[in-house]
C-alpha cells in the first residue's frame, strides 16, 4: 500500500489552534487547567490529553518580535524508535499505509517508548497507558481526513498520499524536513528557519544507546546464552568433568588442581 | 576421623541460595521485556504487571544479598598470587584431560574472577535497575543508557551464570555438596583447593 503522510507548512500557520481543539473533540480528550507563563503558547508541551500542540517560538528582536509556530505531534516514522523498544508486540504498530498506531489493550505500561522516540512524543494517561497522535486511523480508514487536518482553516495541515505531497511541495519550491530521515517521516515539515529553531533534531535518529540495546545486545544476548550452554555441553562430552575418583590415593595434603 | 571438611557455614549457604533463587526469579521475570520471543514468560507470574512487580521486589532482595555475599568472599577473591596467574594462563586445566597440578586457595582463580564479576554486575544491575524503575523519572539520555547497560550486563551475567552452574555441578562432581550442606570430602579439597586444605588440616 502507498504511504500516507501529513505535510505541515509552518509558514501558513496562524496559531489558531483549531487542530488542538479538533483533536480533543474527536478523541474525547478533556481540557486541562493551565497557567499563564507570559506566552501565548498553551499548553507548553504535549500531554496525555493533547496529541498535537502548537509550539510558539517567540524571538525578541528589539522593538520587533518574531513569531514562529509549529504543530508538534508524532512523526509517524518508518523506522520508529517507539515500535523498536516496545516489549509488547502490537501495542505500537505500523498500519499498511505507514502510520503508527497504538493499542492500549496490549500496552503493558512499561513506559519504554518515550525513551525510544527521537521526538519525545509518547505520553501516559491516568491508566498509565500510552497516548499519542494515531493519525486518526479510524477516520482515515473510512475515507475521512484526520480531524486536525479537517479543522485547519489555513491549509497548514495537509494529509494524503506521501509521494504526491512531496512532489507538490517540491514543485512549489519548498524545502522539506523529514523526507529521508528514519526511513522517511510520516510528517513532513516546511520550515521557515533551521530545524533547531523549532526544537527539532537536525538529523533525527534512533538514540545510540537504544540502537545498541536492541540491535547489538539483544541478538548477542540470545546467541551468547545458547553459545554458553553449547560450550558447556561440548566440554562435558569432550574433556569431561574433573572426577575425584580419578585421583590416586595420596595421603599428603599436596597436589591439587 | 571424619572424611569431610567444612567449606561453607550456614550463613554462607543461606545467603548463596537467596541470591541464586532471586537471580532466577529476576531472569524469568525480566526476560519477557528483553525480546518479543520471551514475552510469554510473563505468564509464569500471571501477566506482565505481576511479572514486573516480582522483578522489582526480587531486585531489592537480590541486590542486598548479592552485595553481602560479595563482601563475605571479598577477603578471598580480591588477591591473586603467582599460582592464580598460572591457573589463568592454563585456563584452570579445563581445556584438556591432562592433570594440571596448580595449588589453589579456597577459591581458584576462575572462581575469584567470577566472584568479582558478580559483585560488579550486581552493582551495575542495581544502579541501572533503580534508574529504569520509572523510565520517565530521569533524563532521557540516562534512562536510554541504563536500559542498554541493564540489558548488556544481563547478557554477561547470564553467560557467566551458565558457566558457573555447569562447573559447580556436572563439571566438578562433589562441589555442589559444599553449598548444599556445607561439607566437601577431603579428596575433593585436596584436588581442587590444596592450599586451603593444607590450612584447614593445620587448624
Ligand atoms: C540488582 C537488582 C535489579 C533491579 C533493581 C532490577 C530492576 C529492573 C527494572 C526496574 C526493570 C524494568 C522493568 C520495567 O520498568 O518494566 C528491569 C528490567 C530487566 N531486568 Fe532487572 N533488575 C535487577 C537485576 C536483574 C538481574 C540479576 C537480571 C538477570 C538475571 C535482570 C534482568 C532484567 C531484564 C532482562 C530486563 C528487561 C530489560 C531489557 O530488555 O534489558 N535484572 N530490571
Ligand atoms: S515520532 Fe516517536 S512516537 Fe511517533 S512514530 Fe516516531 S518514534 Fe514513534
Ligand atoms: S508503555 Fe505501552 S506502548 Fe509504550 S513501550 Fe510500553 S507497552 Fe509499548
Ligand atoms: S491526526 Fe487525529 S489524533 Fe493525530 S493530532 Fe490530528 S486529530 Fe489528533
Amino acid at each position: 500500500m502507498k504511504r500516507k503522510a501529513f505535510l505541515i507548512d509552518t509558514t501558513r500557520c496562524t496559531a489558531c489552534r483549531s487542530c488542538q481543539v479538533a483533536c480533543k473533540q474527536w478523541n474525547k480528550l478533556t481540557a486541562e487547567d493551565t497557567v499563564n507563563r507570559g506566552s501565548y503558547e498553551n499548553p507548553p508541551d504535549l500531554t496525555p490529553q493533547l496529541y498535537n500542540q502548537i509550539h510558539f517560538i517567540e524571538q525578541d528582536r528589539g522593538k520587533d518580535m518574531r513569531w514562529l509556530f509549529i504543530n508538534r505531534r508524532c512523526q509517524h516514522c518508518a523506522d520508529a524508535g517507539c515500535v523498536k523498544v516496545c516489549p509488547s508486540a502490537g501495542a505500537l504498530y505500523h498500519t499498511p499505509d505507514g502510520l503508527v498506531g497504538f493499542n492500549q489493550d496490549k500496552c503493558i505500561e512499561c513506559h519504554y517508548c518515550v525513551n525510544g522516540c527521537p521526538f519525545d512524543v509518547p505520553r501516559y494517561d491516568s491508566k498509565q497507558k500510552i497516548t499519542k497522535c494515531h493519525a486518526c486511523i479510524d477516520r482515515v480508514q473510512n475515507g475521512l481526513l484526520p480531524a486536525c487536518v479537517k479543522a485547519c482553516p489555513t491549509q497548514t495541515l495537509q494529509f494524503g498520499d506521501r509521494e504526491t505531497l512531496i512532489a507538490g511541495a517540491k514543485a512549489a519550491g519548498k524545502k522539506l524536513y523529514g523526507e529521508n530521515d528514519l526511513g522517511g517521516l510520516g510528517v513532513l515539515y516546511v520550515l521557515d528557519d533551521e530545524p533547531d529553531t523549532y526544537r527539532l533534531p537536525k538529523n533525527p535518529a534512533i538514540p545510540a544507546s537504544i540502537f545498541f540495546w536492541k540491535d547489538v545486545v539483544k541478538p548477542l544476548g540470545i546467541l551468547g546464552f545458547w553459545g554458553a550452554v553449547g560450550v558447556a555441553a561440548l566440554h562435558y562430552v569432550t574433556v569431561g568433568p574433573k572426577r575425584i575418583e580419578d585421583e590416586p590415593e595420596d595421603k599428603s595434603p599436596k597436589g591439587g588442581e | 576421623m571424619t572424611q569431610y571438611v567444612e567449606r561453607f557455614n550456614a550463613l554462607d549457604r543461606v545467603l548463596h541460595w537467596i541470591v541464586a533463587i532471586t537471580f532466577f526469579l529476576l531472569l524469568l521475570s525480566g526476560i519477557g521485556l528483553f525480546a518479543h520471543t520471551f514475552f510469554g514468560y510473563f505468564r509464569l507470574f500471571g501477566g506482565p504487571h505481576q511479572g514486573i512487580m516480582v522483578h522489582k521486589w526480587a531486585g531489592i532482595v537480590f541486590f542486598i544479598s548479592s552485595v553481602l555475599l560479595f563482601l563475605r568472599h571479598l577477603g578471598e577473591t580480591w588477591r591473586f598470587d603467582a599460582d592464580d596467574r598460572r591457573w589463568i594462563v592454563k585456563a584452570g586445566g579445563y581445556l584438556s584431560r591432562k592433570k594440571q597440578g596448580i595449588p589453589q586457595g579456597k577459591f581458584n582463580a576462575g572462581q575469584k574472577l567470577f566472584g568479582l564479576f558478580a559483585g560488579l554486575a550486581t552493582i551495575v544491575m542495581g544502579l541501572t535497575g533503580y534508574i529504569i524503575w520509572d523510565p520517565t523519572a530521569f533524563t532521557r539520555e540516562l534512562t536510554q543508557f541504563s536500559l542498554m547497560l541493564h540489558g548488556a550486563f544481563f547478557t554477561l551475567f547470564m553467560i557467566a551464570m551458565v558457566v558457573h552452574v555447569y562447573l559447580a555441578t556436572m563439571g566438578n562432581p562433589g562441589t555442589l555438596e559444599g553449598m548444599l550442606w556445607g561439607h566437601v570430602t577431603k579428596a575433593w579439597a585436596k584436588k581442587h583447593a590444596s592450599k586451603w586444605y593444607a590450612k584447614m588440616v593445620k587448624s
